[in-house]
């Protein structure tokens, strides 16, 4: 009972992250259209998002969603029939709508109190669109004169007479076991039509006590009096497709369609002859005719041959079926190709696998002490094999930033008008990777700076062309990778920072002394500062002077940094820099006493020997430049083994160099960073660990606070010394 | 492994399967310098011989480093310098207690370095007396209360104000005294 409820909440997650899946695509779409650039199958694509969205709706009896989808779905399929034709107010009114289903959703996921005055709100101005006047909505009208230009009815000459379709369904075994209950889609073939009769086949039910109840063993005849479309009726069953045996005969098929329909099931034809005569589909004189026909035909002729050669059904119809089989097919090549996990499961995996390296490299290094060659050639292959593994499960938590860019052109659209500005958003580096708990945590900032950049950044159109640029401005979002971290910049190309102003402000505020002397970078990083803001009045969107901080804080915690660049009347970019956490970097392991740290490689510049002569001076003479350096085993106090030769790492950050006294070097590694946790949040040289090849654990030094952590040291260490 | 440590680990891998015995609780009693400290054997994941620990350079010094726990990086608290007393030595039966501690609304894991282990017992809420306000080597903050077990006197200890991560970091030493 528990475990039904429990695979019931899960399906309901899924419905869940389809649908919002299915609303992002909608929106992308919704937009390309509105920019000009919507692609061919656009309109199709849309209306199957809005389909699909009610059918599985349906299936979990939210009826809210089902009654607002399936509004949204007539208007789409009037789009894609061409009766309807975008405009920016139509796209505007779906766009709300697509709204309004996620908020539907949401609160169905909440379980808060559904929005139903909205929705009658939207489907009022929907049927304004469909033109078929205003007016409460009621559930989707069984008898609803239907669309049904893609379908057999009164476009094919056939008069559409007392006859009905009829539909054999023989849901696949296993069905019940992926959750689908075969009931809930003949209940929702009655939104298209009246079920007239349904026979349900129980022959294949086993004996009692070898009946598996989640088995279906079931089989279903229906006949349904419905002027919908082929396609739409196909569509009802396009979550059981698959394994299911579904045929559909329509309304004045000729007997030969019955047939095959017959003939498909051949194992069984005289009970299927029967269940068709139960529905009325056929009379027993022409069942009789019919079965002595067939026994002259071939047994096992392709039902599609044999619909086409008697001219059963129209070819168009027979192309759109194709049609639609091959769409599915392709949805489903699609679904293949991503695999949902949890995360936490990727992280136990990424645990372990660590552990298999350690493991592994130990195991080497015992073997590597024998002299067998032919067992150290194979812990060879698998060490290589395991570091192969380690290397493809890292990058499993990698996905594309694209992700949090995909949202940005809504918030531009929306945002532009709003402030009726004309902003065009460009993306670039869209497939720029970093870590999945990084992507989660800066679609925050990026929001407030694509924001300010619109209000703040992007002059009002008249001032544009004042200035001689073109009146639409340009937002860029912009990834991409440098040195073992991902540096991502919203740019604009209005008016750039007005220094003065911010100066003044501060000076204002009392942030900064009347007569001090700033440079560019310094006033501009004065925007960061808490309760900061220039901005004449307040909008609804920025002035408060809350945002820049948040955002600083947040990327500090990220160990980012954020950079502003700002040239008057050209524009300003700012750009955050993020390391690639988790990701593995490259390392260069070095050793001080008998402790282990690990040096980002991008920051290495060389290692030399630490000259004899250098006494007690903080510094030495590298090609004719004084290099300060750190002994590391004094300022970490360590006590270990000392090296008669101590050797120097030249790093560099930014454009400085220092150099780093450690006792031995071990090389470069492949370094998988590990936090270290809360106890360690405040320690400034370090900026995590990482398990190294013996098992034991290294300090990842975080070079840039270590230098800076000396050069603040260096007046007291002096006096000291 | 000494055979009292298999013991308790044993004991500490069961507890699940143990039935509630009424209102007693089940601690885990360890040495440390010359006291016998027990703490809540709910807090205590495992306990494991003692290996050495990587320093973490800048820390304060009752926190000895951190060790690979299968594959999870684990800081080991010094109990004795928490304590304010000199540094726990190694010995034979030095061992490290892996207890779960909150922070911030998550379990949070840390090792114990402990003189060694001594059993699990029983304590019935009844005979926990609170801490005196003075006379004990330890803050008198970190004790949940005494109890009598065989004739000694056993401190319970509060793990969460022992571990508070926020206290511990606050005590960083200055940062350079080279």
């Amino acid at each position: 009972m528990n475990d039904a409820a429990q695979d019931l909440a899960q399906a309901l997650g899924t419905f869940m992250e389809e649908a919002r899946e299915l609303l992002a695509e909608m929106e992308a779409i919704l937009l390309r259209a509105e920019d000009g650039s919507g692609q061919e199958d656009d309109m199709n694509a849309l209306f199957r998002c809005a389909h699909t969205i009610k059918g599985s709706g349906g299936l979990f009896g939210l009826d809210e969603v089902v009654r607002f989808a399936h509004v949204v779905e007539n208007v789409l399929d009037r789009l894609r029939n061409g009766k309807l034709q975008f405009d920016s107010d139509l796209i505007s009114l779906l766009l709300a709508c697509q709204d309004h289903i996620a908020n539907l959703i949401a609160a169905i996921a909440e379980n808060t109190e559904v929005p139903v005055a909205r929705s009658d709100q939207l489907l009022s101005r929907l049927q304004a669109v469909l033109g078929t006047g205003g007016g409460a909505v009621v559930a989707p009208p069984a008898a609803e004169p239907h669309s049904s230009e893609a379908g057999i009815g009164a476009g094919d000459g056939g008069a559409m007479g007392s006859d009905h379709w009829h539909i054999s369904l023989r849901p696949g075994r296993q069905v019940l076991q992926d959750g689908m209950d075969p009931l809930a889609f003949i209940n929702y073939l009655s939104q298209y039509g009246k079920l007239l009769h349904v026979e349900t086949i129980v022959d294949a039910v086993p004996e009692f006590a070898a009946a598996d109840p989640e088995i279906c063993y079931l089989g279903f005849e229906v006949a349904l009096a419905s002027r919908a479309s082929k396609a739409e009726i196909e569509g009802v069953f396009d979550f059981i497709r698959e394994g299911s045996q579904i045929v559909i005969v329509p309304p004045q098929s000729q007997i030969s369609a019955y047939l095959a329909l017959i003939e498909s099931h051949h194992q069984d034809a005289e009970r299927i002859g029967e269940m068709l005569v139960a529905c009325g589909s056929v009379t027993a004189n022409e069942l009789a005719e019919a079965l002595a026909v067939q026994k002259q035909q071939e047994p096992h002729a392709r039902i599609g041959e044999i619909l086409v050669e008697q001219g059963a059904v129209p070819p168009q119809v027979v192309e759109a079926a194709a049609d639609q089989q091959k769409r599915v097919e392709e949805k489903r090549s699609g679904e293949a190709r991503i695999v949902k996990v949890p995360s936490d499961r990727l992280d136990a995996l990424i645990d372990r696998v660590g552990e298999l390296v350690i493991a592994g490299v130990g195991t080497h290094l015992q073997i590597s002490r024998i002299q067998r060659p032919d067992i150290q050639e194979s812990a060879e292959v698998l060490l290589s094999l395991v570091q192969d593994i380690r290397d493809m499960t890292l990058r499993l938590r990698m996905v594309a930033i694209g992700e949090v860019f995909s949202r940005f052109p809504r918030v531009v659209r929306d945002v532009s008008r709003e402030l009726g500005k004309d902003i065009e958003l460009r993306v670039r580096g869209a497939e720029s990777e970093l870590d999945k708990s990084m992507v989660d945590k800066i679609g925050d900032p990026l929001m407030h700076l694509v924001r300010n950049s619109i209000d703040h950044g992007i002059e009002p159109a008249e001032t544009r062309m004042a200035r001689g640029k073109p009146a639409r401005g340009t937002v860029e979002l912009r990834a991409y990778h440098e040195s073992g971290s991902i540096n991502i910049e919203v740019s604009d190309d209005g008016g750039g920072l007005d220094r003065d102003r911010i100066l003044r402000k501060a000076i204002e505020n009392g942030m900064v002394a009347p007569d001090a002397h700033l440079s560019d970078q310094e006033v501009y990083r004065l925007i960061l500062a808490p309760g900061f803001s220039t901005a004449a009045k307040v909008t609804s969107l920025s002035g408060r002077g809350v945002g820049m901080d948040v955002v600083r804080s947040n990327i500090e915690a990220l160990r980012g940094t954020l950079d502003i660049e700002s040239v008057p009347g050209q524009g300003t970019t700012m750009r955050l820099c993020l390391p690639l956490t988790l990701a593995i970097i490259d390392g260069f392991h070095v050793g001080v006493g008998s402790s282990h740290f690990i040096i980002p490689l991008d920051m290495v510049v060389e290692c030399i020997e630490l000259p004899p002569d250098v006494g007690d001076r903080g510094y030495l003479e590298l090609r004719e430049q004084a290099l300060p350096f750190v002994r590391l085993r004094e300022l970490f106090d360590e006590q270990g083994p000392r090296h008669p030769r101590p050797r120097v790492i030249v790093v560099r950050y930014g454009s400085r160099q220092a150099g780093l006294v450690v006792d031995r070097i071990h090389g470069k590694c492949q370094t998988v960073i590990k936090p270290l946790g809360p106890l360690f949040a405040e320690t400034p040289a370090v900026s995590g660990c990482t398990i190294i090849g013996n098992g034991e654990v290294g300090m990842i030094l975080d070079v840039q606070a270590l230098v800076r952590l000396c050069a603040g040291a260096g007046h007291g260490k002096h006096a000291k010394n | 492994m000494s055979t009292e440590l298999l013991a308790a680990s044993r004991h500490v891998a069961g507890r699940a399967a143990g039935p509630d015995v009424g209102d007693t609780s089940l601690y885990l009693a360890f040495r440390l310098a010359d006291d016998v400290y027990a703490i809540d054997i709910l807090r205590i994941r495992e306990i494991i011989e003692y290996s050495v620990p990587t320093g973490v350079p800048m820390m304060p010094r009752s926190v000895r480093g951190v060790i690979n726990l299968r594959g999870a990086v684990v800081p080991v608290i010094d109990l004795a310098v928490r304590f304010g007393r000199t540094a726990t030595g190694v010995g034979k039966r030095t061992c490290i207690v892996i207890v779960e501690t909150e922070h911030a609304g998550a379990l949070y894991t840390l090792g114990l370095i402990v003189d060694g282990v001594n059993a699990v017992m029983e304590i019935a809420a009844g005979s926990i007396e609170p801490a005196p306000a003075f006379g004990t080597r330890v803050n008198a903050d970190f004790i949940a209360g005494m109890a009598r077990v065989n004739g000694r006197f056993v401190i319970i200890l509060d793990i969460a104000r022992v571990l508070s991560i926020d206290e511990m970091v606050s005590i960083t030493p200055p940062m350079i005294e080279t």
